[in-house]
């Protein structure tokens, strides 16, 4: 259980970003994971492998969802854990960034997980602790825990990545889950669709790997197998990008007519929080073709995974 | 039904077509073209064009009505009246009316009373910005689909060039056309006309080519950036041709209109505080005049607008500064242009182009051209009849005319739409 079967050896002190990690990379860790989420659907507690160690969990952006299952995760396996949401923590009294890091670095923690609301954030903290740093989503840059978490979840669906058509359809500028989903997929061989508004389209999807850009999204459902829908982050957005709800919805909401033109067993997935009326029908998203529960089951799983990884003694 | 139209000259920019022939119109279609057609023919009804010029109805982007909400000034109904007076069987409204058309609701509600009331096609035009308040994007891509010809923010361009640029490459990502006047209001705002030495003599505020300039080159870098489709709303001078021409060459997806009254009036017709030569764009001058009409030779210039904006008497006799911009000029886009062949700087063929071929390319009508399958929307006219314009005998309801008392050259006889005649002289 706690070593992984290939001779693949995951060489990685942190976990930034899915654009550092080969195909092999991510099957590895896919492998591993897809290991823990069995087991804990067979009822099986892990072995507690990381018994003894401590994960700390600086969250500088709320986060119910991500934090939590970072938590769950390590404490799985056996960890002590400390969640550090920034409210809390001495930044609110004029801390930088990097004292804060020294700080959390002189406590000796063995990993931590880290949410920053700047692109590039989690990065510079990284330089500066001795410990593994995982990504737990650095402003409009990188999640990649989520990218791995969507990946396995249509692994497990479709049994393979390779030939899938996956479109994703939402505000693909200011999302780092559709950078870190697109890469992983791409890397894997998917051809991934990216489907918005063009001011909510990057212009540089194509270094993502995305095999295309696209306003049409009624096109871009048809014949695939992953429709995936991201929320708006009006948080993100500098002055107004669409003109209304209503238009949005119109042109780019998973309703039941339009997903019926996509294959009959297309999963319908959702990074969440979702926005229902928004960027998805409910029905559409409570329905038999939703995998966006399972997304979150997923989601411990791969943290599991990623955390018996970087915190193993041999890859120290 | 069918009509023959024999004795005519075709005159076809769309395909350069300048001779002797004949036109027949089968339902609201021309069923035929050419010189083949010239002698009369034992169709079931014909008509001997006796020598006179026969051409694609006029398209015409820029026009203002009141309707809805200051009818008292021209409804769609008087508008298309005049319209089809001076020859114009297609028209584009502005959404600056009260309220703004900024909701697929009022769009709709244009097309329905055009349908109902005018004798000539209408499109509506939409508001890039929700109450063209230059805050926040209006509904495009519903609008589009409502109908919604193109999309402009008027004759107030947006102050924000990041609202501008999002605005662009959301129309784009809609293939939505977005039409935009050039003018940097931190240098135009206060002025009445155009800057230069009769300004300074009678003591007006300027607007200068220098406001123009900076306008039309944020806004076609920013086509650039955005890919949009971008036509530039009324250009007027010598800088602003340039700047278009270098844009133009380099790819960037640009075209451009000029009002009519900019190819005839320069800024020494303003006179003794003549508010009916108050207008925005102003006249400029002589030397400007002469490079649009220049421009008309090549392609450089798509479109050449009424600019028709009825003001009433109210708006108009008033302290040159204080009067409202806006000229009458449906009844003399026309005579404008067929005064610069009349004076040869132009040949006929260059003088419809912008306003028959050009307009319809740009707007991706069907109509504007001489082509068998077409919609019938036609006029017959003579070019070379001199008429003089009276604000009294204009068929607007508000006739502020900066060609009141002048003589004109060219006149039309008739005009078809869909085959149907609506216009007949006298």
């Amino acid at each position: 259980m706690a070593s992984a079967d290939t001779t693949h050896s995951f060489d990685h002190k942190h976990l930034l970003s899915i654009e550092e990690l080969t195909s092999l990379d991510l099957e590895h860790i896919l492998s591993l994971a897809d290991r823990y989420a069995n087991a804990t659907r067979a009822g099986q507690r892990p072995m507690p492998i990381m018994a003894g160690k401590t994960v700390i969990n600086l969250f500088f952006e709320n986060s119910t969802r991500t934090m939590s299952s970072f938590e769950i995760a390590a404490r799985r396996l056996g960890a002590d854990v400390v969640s550090m949401p920034v409210a809390q923590s001495s930044i609110k009294k004029g801390e930088t960034l990097i004292d804060t890091a020294m700080t959390l670095n002189a406590m000796k923690p063995d990993a931590i997980v880290i949410r920053h609301s700047a692109s590039g954030g989690v990065k510079l903290l990284s330089r500066k602790v001795e410990c593994a740093v995982i990504n737990a989503g650095d402003g409009m840059h990188q999640h990649p825990t989520q990218g791995l978490l969507d990946t396995l979840t249509i692994r497990r669906h479709k049994g393979k990545i390779e030939g899938l058509n996956v479109t994703i359809c939402g505000d693909i500028a200011h999302s780092r889950v559709a950078r870190s989903t697109t890469q992983a997929l791409s890397r894997l061989g998917a051809n991934v669709t990216l489907c918005a508004p063009r001011t909510l389209l990057p212009s540089d999807a194509a270094a993502w790997g995305a095999a295309e850009t696209t306003t049409d999204f009624d096109a871009a459902v048809t014949d695939r197998d992953v429709i995936m829908m991201l929320r708006l982050q009006y948080e993100r957005m500098d002055g107004t990008q669409l003109p209304s709800r209503r238009e949005y919805y119109h042109f780019y909401g998973l309703t039941a007519s339009r997903l019926s033109k996509a294959k009959q067993d297309a999963l319908v997935m959702h990074p969440g929080p979702m926005n229902r009326g928004i960027e998805i029908e409910s029905a559409i998203a409570d329905g038999p073709q939703s995998v966006i529960t399972e997304q979150v089951e997923m989601g411990v799983a791969v943290r599991e995974a990623v955390l018996d990884l970087l915190t193993r003694e041999a890859a120290a | 039904m069918t009509l023959h139209i024999y004795n005519a000259r075709l005159l076809d920019p769309a395909s350069g077509l300048d001779a002797f022939g004949g036109l027949i119109i089968d339902g609201g279609t021309i069923a035929d073209v050419g010189q083949h057609l010239a002698a009369p023919t034992n169709a079931a009804e014909t008509l001997d064009a006796k020598g006179l010029c026969l051409s694609p109805g006029l398209i015409d982007l820029r026009v203002k009505t009141g309707e809805p909400g200051e009818e008292h000034r021209e409804t769609l109904a008087t508008a298309s009246r005049a319209a089809v007076a001076g020859g114009i069987t297609s028209m584009v409204v502005m959404p600056d009316t009260t309220p703004v058309i900024d909701d697929v609701a009022l769009v709709q509600f244009i097309s329905n009373q055009a349908n109902a009331t005018a004798l000539n096609r209408i499109y509506p035009a939409s508001a890039l910005t929700k109450g063209l308040k230059g805050e926040s994007m209006a509904e495009i891509g519903l609008m589009a689909e409502a109908g919604a010809i193109f999309f402009t923010n008027g004759d107030n361009p947006i102050p924000d060039a990041g609202l501008q640029k999002r605005a662009m490459a959301y129309a784009a990502g809609c293939d939505a056309l977005i039409a935009s006047r050039p003018d940097e209001r931190a240098l135009s705002g206060n002025g009445v006309m155009n800057s230069g030495a009769l300004a300074l003599q009678k003591g007006l505020k300027g607007m200068g080519a220098d406001a123009e300039l900076i306008g039309l080159q944020r806004d076609i870098a920013l086509a650039q950036a955005t890919n949009a489709r971008l036509l530039v709303d009324n250009i007027s001078t010598q800088a602003s041709l340039d700047t278009l021409a270098t844009a133009k060459s380099a790819g960037i997806n640009v075209s451009a209109s000029i009002s009519a009254y900019s190819l005839f009036f320069t800024e020494d017709d303003v006179g003794d505080y003549l508010t009916y030569c108050k207008v925005n764009p102003p006249f400029r001058s002589e030397n400007d005049r002469k490079a649009l009409i220049e421009a008309l030779k090549t392609d450089l210039v798509d479109a050449v607008t009424s600019s028709h904006d009825p003001q009433p008497p109210e708006n108009k006799r008033l302290p040159f500064a204080e009067a409202s911009f806006g000229a009458a000029g449906l009844e003399t886009l026309l005579s404008a242009l067929l005064s610069l062949v009349q004076t040869c700087e132009i040949t006929l063929l260059e003088a419809l182009r912008p306003i028959t071929s050009g307009p319809a390319k740009l707007l991706g009508l069907d109509q504007g051209q001489l082509k068998t399958g077409t919609p019938a929307d036609l006029i017959l006219f003579d070019p070379d009849q001199s008429w003089l314009c009276q604000r009294e005998d204009l068929r607007s309801r508000s006739a502020n005319s900066p060609f009141d008392g002048r003589e004109l050259v060219g006149r039309v006889k008739k005009t078809f739409v869909a085959g149907q005649s609506v216009f007949s002289e006298d």
